[in-house]
């Protein structure tokens, strides 16, 4: 189900835990499969499509973090500073925010059935995977609200009106739980950093995710809760298809949401991928 | 000729999912504010940051604050630590330049106090000034108070 990449070798859906690749892969990352999004103020921004990729965190990390000095710079010198999409997924991993609890680790770091990275995002473990459709939109506030509170809501926004439209699943927010869920099951998890506001980091919609591997920690902190999958609520057993649906509707949505125009040749060429 | 672009609908205006503010926050009179929201209190070439009572506001509840090490240099105007709170990190940036001589351990086990005392027992660092010059480039109570309205005004 998940597609070799072409564009470079250092994707693989095959060998389990962390695959070295040269610094030089991660130019290859920033030119495959871009397609320019546009603002209502005519601001170009980019749109990096890997949703049927494994991408190792650590290079997707890195990345993010490169677009995010980029970012500054171009606001320091007065410059306009459009927004960023990656979507994509990533090989099995824990990652912890900040101020992470390591007691929310059902494992002891020495014996971790993955690779765990501590980041500068908040909120609590989560586990990443095949499966799961990552999003890290990286916006600058200043083109839509300063205001994180707005910004955590709109991206709760996007993933449910995708789990309504494309799924009919009435999924819903929690207060005080950041997230989306439906019952006591939480089907995406949101966690962000931001500087200077430039928001990175951000949502991880479970797809077709194996959610066996939620059981070795606590997930977001978060002890009388469940983690569902849209792969889970739906009962199906022919999943092939549910990867490229959310993808789908989650650029739909983003780009309704965050008011971002999508190329419309671009766009109307990944409804034609099939 | 249709237009190439497709453009999404307004629906920022759905969205108006306001967070509620209550629309006073303090400024306490003899500190300094930088734009960024962090206020400093100078005394001789020792200063004490924290961040405002407006920003402790539209934070919401801090659950974390990330410390910088003893000694750390710190620069005016660049990013030293970060607060958590709501699933999202932001930066603290530094009002002045020096060397950080204390951090606040109490917020390692009371993060809270970020909300119930900016001023007070909510301090963050205290900086070994390196220029005292640099508090030209801040603002007073009243400027200060005065930026946040505007800034208010433009959500």
């Amino acid at each position: 189900m998940i597609l070799q990449a072409g564009a470079s070798s250092c994707f693989s859906s095959i060998l389990p835990g962390p695959i070295s690749c040269s610094n030089r892969q991660s130019s290859s990352l920033r030119t495959s499969n871009f397609i320019s999004i546009r603002d209502r103020n005519g601001r170009t921004g980019e749109f990096h499509d890997l949703h049927k990729e494994l991408v190792p965190y650590a290079e997707a990390w890195k990345w993010q973090k490169d677009i995010v000095a980029e970012k500054k710079t171009l606001i320091e010198t007065n410059q306009d500073c459009p927004d960023t999409l990656i979507v994509l997924q990533h090989h099995p991993v824990y990652t912890l925010g900040m101020g992470s609890s390591l007691e929310h680790l059902n494992f002891d770091m020495d014996d971790a059935p993955f690779d765990v990275y501590r980041t500068e995002r908040g909120g609590e473990v989560t586990y990443h995977g095949p499966g799961q459709l990552v999003m890290y939109p990286i916006v600058n506030l200043r083109n839509h609200k300063m205001d994180i509170h707005w910004y955590l809501r709109a991206l709760e926004e996007v993933i449910i009106r995708v789990l309504s439209s494309a799924f009919s699943i009435e999924a819903s927010r929690v207060d005080g739980l950041t997230g989306v869920w439906f019952g006591d099951q939480k089907l995406a998890a949101i966690g962000v950093k931001v500087s200077r506001w430039i928001a990175y980091h951000g949502v991880a919609l479970n797809v077709t995710t194996d959610l066996a591997p939620f059981e070795s920690i606590v997930p977001c902190g978060i002890k009388d809760r469940r983690v569902g999958s849209i792969k889970s609520l739906l009962g199906l057993d022919d999943d092939t298809q549910l990867i490229e649906t959310a993808y789908k509707s989650l650029i739909k949505e983003f780009s309704e949401v965050f008011d971002l125009g999508i190329d419309q040749i671009a766009y109307s060429s990944i409804l034609d991928k099939d | 000729m249709a237009s190439r672009l497709l453009w999404a609908s307004r629906a920022a205006s759905l969205l108006r999912i306001s967070v509620p503010y209550r629309g006073f926050a303090s400024v306490i009179k003899d500190l300094k504010y930088a734009e960024s929201h962090e206020w400093v209190k100078v005394d001789g070439n020792s200063a004490t940051v924290g961040i405002t009572d407006h920003a402790q506001d539209h934070l919401g509840d801090v659950v974390y604050v990330e410390l910088p090490e003893l000694g750390t240099e710190v620069t005016q105007g660049n990013s030293f630590g970060a607060v958590e709170s709501v699933k999202a990190t932001s930066d603290i940036n530094s009002p002045v330049s020096g060397k950080v001589v204390e951090v606040n351990e109490e917020l390692n086990g009371s993060p809270a106090l970020v909300n119930t005392s900016p001023y007070k027992e909510g301090w963050i660092i205290k900086v070994e000034l390196k220029d005292a010059g640099e508090l030209n480039n801040l603002k007073d109570a009243d400027a200060y108070s005065k930026f946040c309205d505007e800034e208010d005004a433009k959500h």
